[in-house]
């Protein structure tokens, strides 16, 4: 449940190349109308991963509401399928574009391509490589400040239990929004007086692996009184673990995203914090901007969404629950 | 030429009259096993030195439990690779059949009832895989490669991708009940799954069939033994070894994700190849894979409590497995 | 009306594959404790014959009737050893009597009687070999354990296809003994061999097919000579006239080839004109070694080898080939051919390596034909895999891979091993032509008759692998070769 989906595994990519595919394709077809209406094109990185599926849920909502088709098309983490999704998507004679590309340096090419279409295009999660200009807008996380909010919270939540140690469960730091959520935690970290004790980085994004880890990571520091996840998932395996040592509430767990499992555990009292990351918003945000590039209303290029926090005391809150509809979708699961 | 004794009778070697003594014969059998134990209890005895709490039994207990799903799924591959072959499909069948009994608890089925349909899948893609290497003929590891893409992306297409939380009140009990007082579900599972696996193996006709059929299959099927039978129960085993395997870890994390297989393909393998076992098949042990399994889990327990960055971790294991076999390789040559 | 006194009887057995007629009316009778030749040519229809009297193809017409004494009362041993490498001595000769699958192995007993099959065969491999993995033991007892599995199985009858092609000589004795004390206790033999002399050793009686066809059935061997037996089998007694050139020639006759070669090792040192054939007699250890070294498979071998009198780079296979060293096997299987490859590349793999040309060019092709075409292969096509010739052809096929090249020396490995006696003066005479031509041709054989015939010179070496003597010219006969290597009668 984050922008930069997994490593792409050439095998499971194969895979989803095929059953995807299908997918992708069939609904599309349906939804291709002939007539004067605009259509907008959603081009995810990878459909498997459900961060992506919400901002496409976000993106379909939005094109609903205002009126205009709307297709989706997966590149499979792959920077040459995302080209041939673009290509295809100016086939089909596609108004406007919005994607989350496989990675910033994989934009250039895109825009190169997109330059004399006269096209918009809107970037969700991943922002175009620095220096580039013939965009729309580029609508992301703002995951150094969300790191620097959670950064403040998670210490406080060690200090709360008579504590300063704290640990963390990171996305691989390989990738350009788990370095900013790093840094901005390490200052957070630094200004509040914690220490932060150990970083395990993730590999799979699972939560079973965020269980062993967390088991480890209480292992090695016992006197850990706080954890900070980066990813959905690490919170759910951190919850996991705690509940089996039986650790509930005497270490804190916060983290970024927000699923309706973590929404669950935050109810619960098993975790204290959730930094939401609006997936929904994202794409709802990206189409809006498109549509006012199309019909001539002021765009924002650059437009970083906040990371509000929500705890268990205000996850009813009518605002709390109107950021969570920004994250998932209903099917997902409760808000 | 100048030998003298060339006309002289030659003298036999020394007789032994009896077997070698059980404790002897044991040994023998079980040198690789006893030299995977032994390279266990060194690399935590390594690890202590840096973080004393690896030999503690919280830890001890999680090393276990983190190694549970993995020496499951191990099972089931050593005895297809055992017979020869290779099951690369054990991560989607994993995946697809945790996401099945996710998606049947969520629907209200009781917790038995889901486990049986998820077990009923496990079956029916080591059928599938089953029957097409043996019936049709077709190589292992391309029917296991299309099973394994194929079931990849079933597990995303059965809830579009979303995870899904188990709330059912009784299912943490498969894994952390005790049917057996004193004795942890997960524990004894994966006891009771190597000894009678092992028993099988060393002292079933049947179990004898499948080293007879990795040593050399045209002559086992020129010998009678009902080579195609054998061939297909062990894909039957390793599907439902693996699904077995996800409902237990499944019942542990409570929550179901359709990427949670994602690593075990080659970690099954590599747990199979330390523990002793050729892919040329023949060789190996039910307690080796068991151990190999062991040992992978051990290493990314040591790595993490050392702090060693995570991404060192495929090094390690790397290396480890390298060194296990060089050693074999070794030992064997002068034994 | 069959309860007759033979194991096996069979009358008027046919047989077809598609429109290829292999057996078109065979007749062969086994009686209780006889050891019994089955001899033909290639393609004459003994495998056949054999697969259908064992049940493992059905027939198209004719009766067969067999003795019913037991579950298994007919074993084949075969010639592509059937064990089960990982598996211990004791479990390869019980687990196949096993027939459920979920009881109990009951090891121990089991043991016992594996044991005393073992035993019936050889008491000493009974003793020492039952606990420990096929794999660990020699080639040559693996075919005993495998007789031990059949009698452990009840087998009143065992069929053996060649089975001296991998034995010394000692070691071929010591199966016949065996053979021969199993028949005094009622259990008989078919023997298919290409070695006349191991026949008329071991064998009662014989049956030839010729085409298909019982030519001669069921008689004494004493009753029939040689000479009758080769006429039998359809294959000229007289290719004997065709005799090789008694004395080396010189190289005039084409340069390229005419090279002097040295060897040394073992304290012993000689000198190969161009055009000689040595002979290399023996146990397989010693001739072994020196082949190993020839063809660059044992870069730190004791022997050196000169050309010309520069020393030869032998560092590793390829090098051999490139300074010129061609090898021919007799383990074409493992050693010799590419199974998956068509023919011609079978054919051109040794021209490739040689030239260092990699891109395969149009006119391989034509020179694969013609070396063919030379050779009298019959096949189809050069694009049909290798496995659609019979034993011989292949045998052929591989020495064709030299002829274009031609190699300064040749060396050939038993190079006739399970070859019918036609193909075999075909072979003869092909490397008698290489010779001409100025190859050095180095040429290990467990046959003394063809030594004899063929080579100028023999090196000898013990049963320790150590070179005992070198024999020349006139004085390479049966009795110098059997005292120098310690294996004949």
């Amino acid at each position: 449940m984050t922008p930069f989906s997994m490593t792409p595994s050439p095998l499971r990519g194969l895979a989803l190349a095929t059953a995807l595919a299908l997918a992708a394709a069939a609904p599309a077809a349906a939804e291709t109308k002939p007539g004067k209406k605009f259509t907008v094109a959603y081009i995810a990185p990878s459909l498997d991963i459900s961060y992506w599926q919400w901002v496409a849920y976000g993106a379909k909502t939005k094109a609903k509401e205002l009126g205009i088709d709307y297709i989706e098309l997966d590149s499979h983490n792959s920077p040459v399928d995302q080209m041939t999704n673009v290509r295809t998507a100016l086939t089909r004679g596609v108004d406007a574009i919005v994607m989350g590309p496989v990675s910033s340096a994989s934009t250039p090419p895109v825009l190169r391509l997109l330059k004399d279409k006269n096209i918009p295009v809107a970037f969700t999660g991943i922002g175009p490589q620095p220096g580039e200009t013939d965009y729309t807008s580029t609508v992301t996380a703002n995951n150094y400040e969300a790191g620097r909010e959670e950064g403040k919270f998670v210490c406080g939540l060690a200090k709360e239990r008579g504590g300063n140690k704290v640990g963390m469960l990171s996305l691989p730091q390989d990738r350009e929004n788990a370095q900013k959520y790093l840094k901005g935690a390490k200052e957070a970290f630094a200004a509040e007086g914690c220490d932060l004790v150990q970083v395990l980085q993730t590999k799979g994004l699972t939560v079973r692996e965020a269980v062993d880890q967390t088991n480890d990571l209480l292992t090695r520091n016992p006197d850990v009184k706080a954890i900070y996840g980066m990813y959905d998932e690490a919170a759910t395996g951190a919850a996991k673990a705690l509940q089996t040592q039986g650790l509930v509430g005497k270490v804190g767990v916060a983290t970024a995203d927000g699923s309706p499992t973590t929404v669950r555990l935050l109810r619960e009292g098993v975790i204290q914090g959730l930094f939401l990351q609006e997936a929904g918003g994202q794409g709802i945000e990206a189409v809006q901007q498109v549509y006012n590039a199309l019909t001539g209303a002021p765009v924002t290029k650059e437009l970083p969404l906040p990371e509000p926090l929500v705890t268990a005391k205000d996850i009813d809150s009518p605002e709390a629950q109107a950021k969570l509809k920004r994250v998932y979708p209903p099917s997902a699961g409760q808000y | 030429m100048t030998d003298t004794i060339a006309g002289a009778p030659v003298q036999a070697p020394p007789v032994r009259p009896r077997r070698a003594g059980a404790g002897t014969r044991l040994l023998r059998v079980y040198r690789t096993e006893i030299a995977i134990a032994a390279a266990i209890v060194l690399i935590e005895l390594v690890v202590s030195l840096w973080s004393p709490q690896a030999l503690s039994f919280g830890n001890l207990a999680n090393v276990a439990q983190a190694s549970a799903p993995l020496i499951l799924v191990s099972l089931g591959v050593f005895l297809v690779i055992a017979t020869s072959g290779i099951d690369l499909s054990v991560g989607s069948t994993f995946s697809l059949t945790g996401m099945v009994a996710g998606l049947g608890l969520s629907a209200g089925l009781s917790w038995p009832v889901a486990c049986l349909a998820s077990l009923g899948v496990g079956i029916g893609v080591g059928a599938i895989n089953g029957a097409l290497v043996t019936f049709v003929g077709l190589a292992p590891f391309v029917v296991t490669l299309v099973t394994f893409a194929v079931g990849a992306s079933l597990a995303f297409v059965v809830t579009d991708g979303h995870s899904i939380a188990i709330l059912d009140p009784d299912f943490w009990r498969l894994n952390g009940g005790t049917l057996v007082p004193g004795v942890v579900n997960y524990v004894l599972f994966c006891i009771a799954g190597v000894a009678l696996l092992e028993f099988a193996l060393r002292k079933l006709v049947l179990g004898r069939w499948v080293y007879a059929i990795g040593s050399n299959a045209k002559a086992a099927r020129l010998l009678g033994i009902p080579v195609d039978a054998v061939r297909f129960g062990v894909y039957v085993a390793s599907g439902l070894f693996a699904s077995f395997s996800s409902l237990m870890s499944l019942s542990y994390i409570s929550n179901s994700e359709a990427t949670s297989g994602a690593n075990l393909m080659l970690q099954a393998i590599a747990a199979c190849v330390i523990g002793g076992a050729s892919l040329f098949g023949g060789t190996g042990s039910a307690i080796g894979a068991m151990l190999g399994a062991v040992m992978i889990t051990v290493i990314q327990n040591g790595v993490n409590l050392i702090g060693i960055n995570s991404f060192w971790q495929g090094s390690v294991t790397g290396l480890v497995i390298l060194v296990a076999v060089l050693i074999d390789r070794f030992t064997k040559a002068r034994a | 009306m069959t309860t007759s006194a033979f194991l096996l009887e069979a009358t008027g057995i046919r047989k077809s594959f598609g429109a290829t007629s292999v057996l078109r009316g065979v007749d062969l009778r086994i009686a209780p404790g006889e050891i019994h030749a089955l001899l033909g040519g290639n393609g004459a229809g003994k495998s056949t014959l054999i697969r259908i009297a064992s049940g493992s193809l059905r027939r198209d017409a004719g009766s067969l009737s067999i003795l019913d004494d037991g579950p298994h009362p007919i074993a084949v041993v075969f010639q592509e050893l059937a064990l089960l490498p990982h598996l211990s001595v004791a479990e390869n000769i019980y687990l196949p009597r096993l027939r459920q699958g979920f009881v109990p192995v009951r090891a121990a007993d089991r043991r016992k009687e594996a044991r005393a099959a073992l035993a019936q065969i050889d008491e000493r491999l009974a003793r020492e070999a039952l606990d420990r993995p096929v794999a660990e033991i020699d080639l040559h007892e693996r075919q005993l354990i495998e007789i031990a599995r059949a009698l452990g199985s009840g087998a009143r009858l065992l069929f053996l296809d060649e089975p001296t092609a991998n034995l010394t000589f000692a070691e071929s004795e010591r199966l016949f003994a065996i053979l021969r004390r199993l028949a005094g206790q009622g259990i008989s033999t078919l023997l298919v061999s290409h070695r006349m002399k191991e026949i008329r050793a071991v064998a009662d009686v014989c049956t030839i097919l010729r085409d298909g066809r019982t030519v001669v059935d069921r008689q004494p061997l004493a009753t029939l000579d040689d000479a009758s037996i080769v006429e039998a089998m359809g294959q000229k007694a007289a290719s004997r006239a065709a005799p090789g050139p008694s004395t080396p020639c010189s190289a005039g006759s084409r340069p390229g080839a005419g090279t002097t070669v040295g060897i040394e090792g073992q304290g012993l040192s000689l000198t190969l004109e161009p055009g000689t054939i040595l002979g290399l007699a023996g146990a397989p250890a010693g001739p072994g070694q020196l082949i190993d070294a020839l063809v660059g498979a044992a870069p730190d071998s004791d022997w050196n080898v000169t050309m010309n009198g520069a020393a030869a780079d032998l560092r590793s296979p390829a090098r051999a080939v490139r300074q010129g060293i061609g090898y021919v096997s007799g383990d074409r299987a493992e050693k010799g051919l590419l199974t998956t490859l068509p023919i011609l590349d079978n054919v051109v793999a040794a021209t490739r390596v040689a030239t260092r040309r990699w891109l395969a060019r149009r006119p391989e092709a034509t020179v694969a034909g013609d070396a063919l075409a030379r050779l009298a292969i019959k096949a189809n096509s050069v694009d049909d895999s290798p496995l659609t010739l019979s034993g011989g052809t292949q045998q052929k096929l591989l020495l064709a891979r030299w002829l274009e090249i031609p190699p300064r020396v040749l060396v050939l490995e038993e190079p006739t091993r399970g070859v019918d006696i036609g193909t075999k003066r075909e072979i003869y005479a092909l490397i008698r032509e290489m010779a001409v031509l100025g190859t050095v041709v180095v040429w290990w054989s467990t046959e003394f008759p063809e030594l004899i015939e063929i080579c100028d010179r023999v090196i000898a070496f013990d049963l320790r692998g150590e070179v005992s003597g070198v024999i020349a010219g006139a004085q390479v006969n049966e009795v110098a070769l059997a005292r120098a290597t310690g294996m004949a009668a």
